[in-house]
């Protein structure tokens, strides 16, 4: 124990908490934080355990045990039973529908936030309110009227209705805004346009070229916001081999006893592990994405408002 | 004229390039507001007469107060319920950097990948006695068959607790980010004038990063109002009639696809459109969360080149 007075010194190094403070307080900080992360991971780490399992082990074995690699081979093959093997028609949906979305919602939302940036146009207050409207309010509340527009418009049961609708993307729009004003200074237009650079070529020569990172964060929220998407494609689309997966999934609680006590038995190999690998073909590409686009969910989500 | 000509010529490829987005904008965002308010004084079996009588005929209806009573209730646990954990484990977070952090962080990401249909599965395996890895928390509590849990009363808890876990993670992320924000000369000068972490943490941190928690409360409380694919998803595939018409959305979806009244169904979206965009005019002029820069363009360079 020292009996000198410590005077606070004009320095920027760390003060640390007071020690007794710091060893309860951090204990329970801690024991609180881990607590949070096992219950965090436990759910996901069940799902993608119950599908290498057959159905009995499921219910006798520790629920956290691993089965075995074979285990996920025969949920797979099992699945194929399934309606001739329409789970291969549902992956391939999901992809095929999630790459136009992607594709499409990232180029508009590019151009669009560019436009906003580097042009003089008219209305483009209103224009950008109006997109941060439609970027704060939940893309379910406007479903039923998208419905009776998709009716009229004879869109509805084909999957354009929902690739278009799930393409306008206001907070990549948004986002790629924040990103052209910040990263790309005015002046550097103006001199390509003495150059003789027209407006596209501002694009094409000038923002394309530095917008990798932008790119890659646009792609990752439209893939993140759509990949599991239910509602939007269950009221669009009713023909089973029109589904995605998380619509195919819905399909498999509804009509296979595994989960559902109501329905008989069937002849239909599905069961709990085929319906939990159902799950794992939605849920995993997500969380793979989450896990190696940290930084971009935290970046993206506060654009604009943090000043830097 | 030659004015409004120059501004054309100026602009043309400029415009070409919004074109794409402004259509799907105007088409998907714009359009259907529009269709919606058309749509309601239309005939149906319930508004038989048409006019605006709908919006009052769907209020009226004999789902709406029992909607009323699940959707509140369900917010007035899920939206505290997050925003108060949310905050807290940022908060707790960014007590201490440490090379665990990131770890930690990894993990509380995890489970906002089991969303809709796989959540729906999720919890119901979790809440299943014979089969749930938190079996012996369930033995706890006395509960030996899905039975005694899965039952109307409880849903506004069970649906609370899925979308909590649904959403927690990247909120929790999002509010770790927004502390980073706050400079470290700030903190440290606190922490020189005796601030415990405590402290630091309520009366520094959180009134520094306000605008966030607005924000987020804003996008819970509209995410929450529209409530949807949980219980109808419940209700339509495992267990049957345990939902039906619980909350808001799925009323009008059944308005819409079971009694094809999309009047109805459409006064209803509008309705709850009003909180969702008044929740979204709020963040927008209220909080400076969108920063000057991106409101305030300047209104005189609308005009610059007229």
């Amino acid at each position: 124990m020292s009996t000198t007075v410590i005077t606070p010194q004009p320095t920027t190094k760390k003060v640390k908490p007071t020690r007794q403070e710091s060893r309860i307080g951090m204990f329970f900080v801690n024991a609180w934080l881990i607590f949070f992360a096992v219950i965090s991971v436990v759910p996901m780490l069940w799902l993608v355990l119950a599908s290498s399992k057959s159905d009995p082990e499921l219910s006798n074995r520790n629920p956290l045990a691993f089965g075995s690699f074979r285990g996920y081979l025969n949920a797979w093959q099992n699945l194929q039973f399934f309606d001739n093997g329409v789970i291969g028609k549902w992956v391939l949906n999901s992809i095929l529908f999630n790459a136009a979305i992607v594709i499409i919602a990232t180029i508009t939302a590019s151009l669009a936030g560019f436009v906003i940036s580097a042009s003089k146009i008219r209305f483009k207050r209103t224009f950008l309110i109006s997109t941060l409207i439609m970027m704060l309010i939940p893309p379910v509340a406007l479903v039923i009227p998208l419905f009776v527009l998709m009716d009229k418009v004879k869109l509805v049961d084909n999957p354009w209705s929902v690739i278009l609708i799930s393409s306008l993307y206001p907070f990549g729009a948004f986002l790629s805004y924040i990103y052209y004003s910040t990263t790309i200074p005015p002046e550097l237009y103006e001199s390509a346009r003495l150059d003789g650079c027209s407006d596209w070529q501002l694009y094409s020569r000038i923002a394309f070229p530095l917008s990798g990172a932008l790119l890659g964060l646009l792609a990752f929220f439209a893939f993140i916001g759509n990949w599991a998407n239910y509602f939007m494609p269950y009221v669009m689309l009713y023909s089973g081999e029109n589904y995605t997966l998380p619509l195919g999934l819905g399909f498999l609680f509804y009509s296979t006893p595994a989960i559902n006590p109501g329905i008989g038995a069937t002849s239909v190999p599905i069961y709990k592990p085929e319906i939990a690998l159902a799950g794992v073909l939605i849920a995993v590409p997500i969380m793979i994405m989450f896990l190696v686009s940290q930084k971009r969910l935290i970046r993206g989500m506060l654009a604009g408002s943090i000043k830097e | 004229m030659a004015r409004v000509k120059k501004y054309k010529q100026r602009n043309f490829l400029m415009i070409v390039m919004l074109f794409p987005y402004l259509f799907l904008l105007i088409t998907f965002g714009l359009v259907p507001l529009i269709m919606a308010f058309f749509e309601v004084p239309g005939e149906s079996l319930t508004n038989p007469d048409g006019g605006w009588d709908a919006f009052s005929i769907v209020v009226q209806d004999f789902r709406f107060p029992q909607a009323v009573k699940n959707v509140l209730g369900f917010m007035a646990i899920y939206v505290p319920l997050t925003l108060i954990l949310v905050i807290v484990m940022a908060l707790m977070l960014d007590v201490r950097h440490t090379r665990w952090s990131k770890y930690l962080r990894m993990a509380y990401i995890v489970p906002a990948s089991i969303s809709g249909a796989v959540a729906v599965l999720v919890w119901w395996a979790i809440l299943e006695p014979t089969i749930s890895p938190i079996k012996s928390v369930l033995g706890f509590f006395g509960i030996e068959s899905a039975t005694q849990i899965w039952q109307t009363k409880n849903l506004v808890y069970i649906i609370a607790l899925i979308t909590f876990f649904s959403i927690a993670g990247n909120w929790i992320l999002i509010q770790y980010g927004s502390l980073q924000s706050i400079s470290s000369e700030i903190i440290e000068a606190a922490r020189v004038d005796g601030c415990s972490a405590f402290q630091l943490a309520v009366r520094i941190k959180l009134p520094l990063i306000r605008k966030y928690v607005i924000y987020m409360a804003v996008l819970l409380f509209a995410g929450g109002l529209q409530i949807f694919v949980e219980p109808q998803l419940l209700t339509s595939t495992i267990y049957t009639g345990i939902a039906n018409a619980w909350s808001f959305d799925q009323l009008s979806y059944e308005l819409a696809f079971k009694s094809g009244d999309f009047g109805g169904a459409s006064a209803l979206s509008i309705i709850l459109l009003l909180p969702s965009m008044l929740g979204a005019l709020i963040v927008i002029f209220k909080t400076d969360m969108f920063d000057d820069k991106a409101i305030r363009i300047k209104k005189d360079s609308e005009k610059a080149d007229i």
